[in-house]
């Protein structure tokens, strides 16, 4: 190895690279993830894979909010709630059709979101946390009681699509993959760096001239999108919608996904998404383990692997280089 | 032609008179220094000129247009730009990706900001960090870093607050002749410090505050021979 550096900052990778970078080991990802049928058939199997994918679109859509942008929320599953709440009602008291109600899903819960985010602007660490989390309980406490209109805990059928469970997996691999995509256009765009310097130093970012006030309002409001997007769909795949969707343990799972695989990190929460949704299946015969196991996980990356389980591959990927 | 005019800006917390009735013109290329003892307002008048404080009365005009109640964002937008004196870099954003943030907000494309952003990068002498995050500088190169994000775009007046304050002494010498060659190119400065060689050095007129108001404002070596100018950092109308 040499030691001179040929010129200025060429060892410094942008934003925009690193970006890059990760989008093209998601893609990767994503290339297995669309092979795995070849060699699994099993319905329980790809079922479990579906609502991994599920939770890899929750996990992206709260990884752009929370590991780009800063703003710790706690309240994705309550956004895929909503988004399921809409074309589930839209399709019981108005038959509109299931693409219809997805579309509306994501534009209902990207407002509640753009709501939601206008409110809670002026709010930091903790006190967002708390504040998204109260508004998580109360929609959910709403969701379950009005019981005239939302059959409340007994859940609402949902219409369910004419297609076989492989077409389901693709169509949620495509969902994935086309929001990916448009996740990594926004990050490679100067979003990206807004999104980050906000997340470093708000005032900072307010002297550079950022707009922090419309920038951290587009986080919350594609972020709700993208969330209520993966809730609709998922009333459909499932047929039901109930108010467990938008359970704090849902949130939970989300986080725990994002931590392990590294916020801020454009492949980690969707990879993190399959490997801890997979592995709390295979956890599930041992019993309520599953839970204590992940929180330790969390806690451990969060305070020693700030970039995850991706931060861990790309230091593993240049030792290996460098020997 | 005056670039910024401040008139009758005040200023209270509570019982306090932070700000008192402060006026001033500044010309443009003028670089004046704004001298005073702790507490005697001088911060927060920078608040109120960038936009993180709202004055209680008075106006202030930049090009003879009146910006007193824009944010933060706006004033940068319109060329002001603030440097604090606790040091604010995006701390977890490499050393080009933050000059990076200031060029792409304030209107330049990738290939500028890039461009611009290197340019300043061996300006300032920072290649050897330039691939680090901000949060591993030292404090002094985290300075010179601020400086860099507030010149992406230069701006009609930069606002430094004590610049100088607990930075390596070759740091002090990159940014004092940083500040002297762009002065040398026309840009107006209002420079806070407490350290008066400097400010002799740099700046040909002085502002001295104290208890919020304007003392003296005159040129440097006659604001700190003034007898007032004297009896305000001595204490003299104290207790």
């Amino acid at each position: 190895m040499t030691q001179a550096s040929p010129a200025p900052a060429a060892g410094a990778q942008l934003t925009t690279t690193k970006t890059t970078v990760e989008f093209r080991a998601a893609l990767v990802a994503m290339a297995i993830v669309a092979l795995i049928p070849l060699g699994v058939s099993n319905p329980y199997w790809l079922g479990v894979l579906i609502v991994s994918m599920y939770f890899a679109i929750l996990a992206g859509g709260w990884n752009l909010l929370a590991g780009y942008a800063g703003q710790f929320s706690l309240a994705p599953a309550t956004f895929a709630m909503i988004g399921a709440y809409t074309t589930g009602l839209l399709g019981t008291y108005y038959n509109v059709p299931p693409l219809l109600g997805i579309a509306a899903a994501i534009v209902v819960s990207g407002l509640v979101g753009l709501v939601l985010g206008r409110a809670v602007l002026r709010l930091v660490g903790p006190y967002l946390a708390l504040t998204t989390l109260s508004f998580a309980e109360i929609m959910r406490l709403v969701a379950s009681n009005t019981i005239d209109i939302t059959r409340g805990d007994l859940g609402l059928g949902v219409a369910g699509l004419p297609i076989g469970r492989l077409a389901w997996y693709y169509l949620f691999l495509a969902v994935l993959v086309v929001l990916l995509i448009l996740f990594y256009l926004l990050l490679r765009s100067k979003a990206g760096l807004f999104l980050q310097a906000i997340r470093d130093d708000e005032v900072a970012a307010r002297r550079a001239g950022v707009d922090v006030v419309f920038w951290k309002t587009a986080a919350f409001t594609l972020s709700a999108a993208a969330s209520g997007l993966a809730g609709a769909l998922y009333a459909h795949f499932a047929e039901l919608v109930t108010p467990e969707l938008g359970l704090i343990a849902q949130t939970g799972l989300i986080l725990s996904m994002a931590v392990i695989g590294g916020m801020g990190t454009l492949a980690g929460p969707l990879v993190a998404a399959f490997l801890v949704y997979v592995l709390s299946e295979w956890l599930r015969d041992v019993g309520g383990y599953q839970l204590v196991v992940f929180a330790a996980l969390v806690v451990i990356f969060a305070r020693f692997f700030r970039e995850g389980l991706w931060g861990l591959a790309k230091a593993a990927v240049r030792r290996w280089r460098q020997a | 032609m005056t670039l910024l005019s401040v008139n009758g800006v005040t200023k209270r917390y509570g019982g306090l008179t932070a700000v008192d009735d402060v006026s001033f013109d500044i010309m443009a290329s003028e670089l004046v220094g704004l001298i005073g003892p702790n507490g005697s307002g001088k911060t927060t008048l920078l608040n109120i000129l960038s936009g993180l404080a709202t004055a209680d009365a008075g106006e202030i005009l930049l090009d003879d247009t009146p910006c007193h109640g824009l944010t933060p964002e706006q004033l940068a937008h319109r060329g002001v730009m603030r440097m604090f004196q606790l040091t604010r870099v995006f701390r977890r954003m490499n050393v080009i990706d933050n000059l990076l943030v200031a060029g792409r907000a304030l209107g330049l494309d990738h290939g500028e900001a890039l461009t611009r952003a290197h340019a300043l990068i061996s300006e300032l002498r920072l290649d050897a960090v330039a691939a680090l995050d901000a949060g591993q500088l030292s404090g002094g190169q985290m300075k010179l870093l601020e400086f860099g994000v507030c010149f992406m775009v230069p701006p009609r007046i930069a606002l430094l607050d004590e610049p100088f304050a607990a930075v390596h002494p070759t740091m002090k010498e990159i940014m004092g002749a940083f500040i002297r060659a762009r002065h040398a190119k026309g840009q107006t400065f209002i420079l806070v410090s407490h350290d008066m060689p400097v400010v002799v050095e740099l700046c040909p007129r002085a502002i001295c505050m104290n208890a919020g108001a304007v003392v003296i404002d005159a040129p440097t070596r006659e604001v700190l021979n003034d007898a007032r100018v004297i009896e305000a950092y001595l204490g003299g109308h104290a207790a």
